[in-house]
């Protein structure tokens, strides 16, 4: 029983996604947009695997509806990349990108993955935590935003 | 007997975690350790993820006439959205104690807990500990044996506004959820029976309905008993389909 509970405590206390609590300075400075942040930080680490071009069997593992070759699709789940990618005062998470990626976007794993660096995921936390809040208008890409 | 009524119990158990534990012919011997093993193939078609996995769960288990006790961890192949992965399964520890028994009825508790050794970013593991404690009763008549459980499962040190959904892949529960189950088996001999039966989870706060379905038949032969099962998820996409079967000996 010893065994049990402390491999339990062991594994319970082994690293899992958290919030970064990373908050959006007031007033926002605009100084991290998709354009001028997001997109490249996705297309170089992110869209490999969550695109919305890529079929279930193509996304070696990526979730359906976590496709971040859009801002629409960043905005679908902010807490999930803040989660596995961020770094901010109350956690650093690395789950994201993982240790494995395909050459091309849907390909097999056959090299390792690119790693943001401490800043881009300082960067990637805090853009997160100010895109969510802003106004966004998607009519112009033939979808209506919530 | 408790062939009967082991067999009865935990294949038709409410226990997400114990759907496919096995059990064990312990004659009438006045206690016996078993040992057995499970193996497992479905396919899944879940909102966000589409694949299959097998498993290979190993067990041990003792018994006496009124108490019984068991361990396993499942030993997994996953592939979700055309990712390969391997790796243990939850540790699963579980206890169940008769209460109330004679020849044709018996009533009792039967309580599960698990470790979450399992990848729960894979969809292996939990990703934390769960409670999974219930009340069983059985009534036998003849060749007949009805059997059901109603319980209560619900993830322990877990974040309060940390909710998941029904979670893992390989075995899916609610954060927080009613358990359920009723079976029907009938002896065609001593040591072969078959049925059908129906289990579930309804969830308490945020989740899905959980509803499978089940046949089944089982035999035993001296320290060797086997089962099988074909279950179909019916309601909360817990897999699409899903073959088990177990192979125990009792010592």
């Amino acid at each position: 029983m010893r065994v049990i509970l402390l491999l339990a405590f062991v594994v319970a206390c082994g690293p899992s996604p958290e919030p970064t609590g990373t908050m959006c300075p007031e007033p926002d400075p605009l100084t991290l947009t998709y354009d001028n942040f997001g997109h490249e930080f996705m297309t170089k680490y992110c869209t490999w695997c969550h695109s919305s071009e890529l079929p279930r069997a193509q996304r070696n593992g990526a979730p359906v509806y976590h496709d971040y070759d859009s801002l629409l699709g960043v905005l679908e789940t902010p807490d999930h990349i803040d989660e596995q990618a961020g770094f901010g005062p109350d956690a650093k998470n690395e789950f994201m990108p993982p240790d494995r990626c395909p050459s091309v976007a849907g390909g097999a794993l056959d090299k390792n993955c690119a790693k943001p660096t401490a800043e881009e995921r300082t960067k990637l936390a805090e853009w997160i935590a100010c895109e969510r809040n802003r106004n966004h208008s998607f009519l112009d890409a033939g979808v209506d935003a919530p | 007997m408790r062939f009967w009524i082991a067999g009865t119990l935990l294949l038709s158990a409410g226990l997400a975690r114990a759907d496919h534990m096995h059990t064990v012919d312990h004659g009438d011997d006045g206690h016996a350790f078993g040992a057995g093993v499970t193996m497992i193939a479905a396919s899944f078609d879940q909102p966000l993820y589409t694949g299959n996995y097998q498993g290979v769960v190993p067990a041990v288990q003792w018994a006496n006439e009124r108490f019984a006790a068991g361990t396993s961890v499942a030993l997994y192949r996953l592939e979700e959205n055309g990712a390969e992965f391997y790796g243990f399964g939850d540790f699963v520890i579980h206890g169940q104690a008769m209460l109330i028994g004679n020849h044709h009825r018996h009533a009792g508790v039967v309580a599960a807990v698990s470790a979450p050794i399992g990848d729960d970013r894979r969809g292996m593991g939990m990703g934390h500990p769960m409670a999974m404690p219930a009340l069983f009763g059985t009534w036998m008549v003849e060749r007949f044996a009805v059997a059901a459980t109603a319980g209560y499962s619900r993830a322990l040190g877990a974040d309060s506004g940390h909710d998941h959904g029904m979670w893992p892949i390989v075995e899916p529960m609610n954060m927080q959820e009613f358990t359920w189950s009723a079976s029907g088996d009938y002896a065609f001999t001593p040591h072969v029976h078959g049925g059908a039966r129906f289990s579930g989870g309804v969830p308490i706060g945020n989740g899905d309905n959980r509803i499978i379905g089940a046949a089944r038949v089982a035999w035993g032969s001296g320290r060797f008993s086997t089962a099988a099962e074909l279950q179909a998820g019916i309601a909360g996409d817990p897999f699409t389909v899903r073959g088990v079967v177990s192979t125990a000996v009792s010592f």
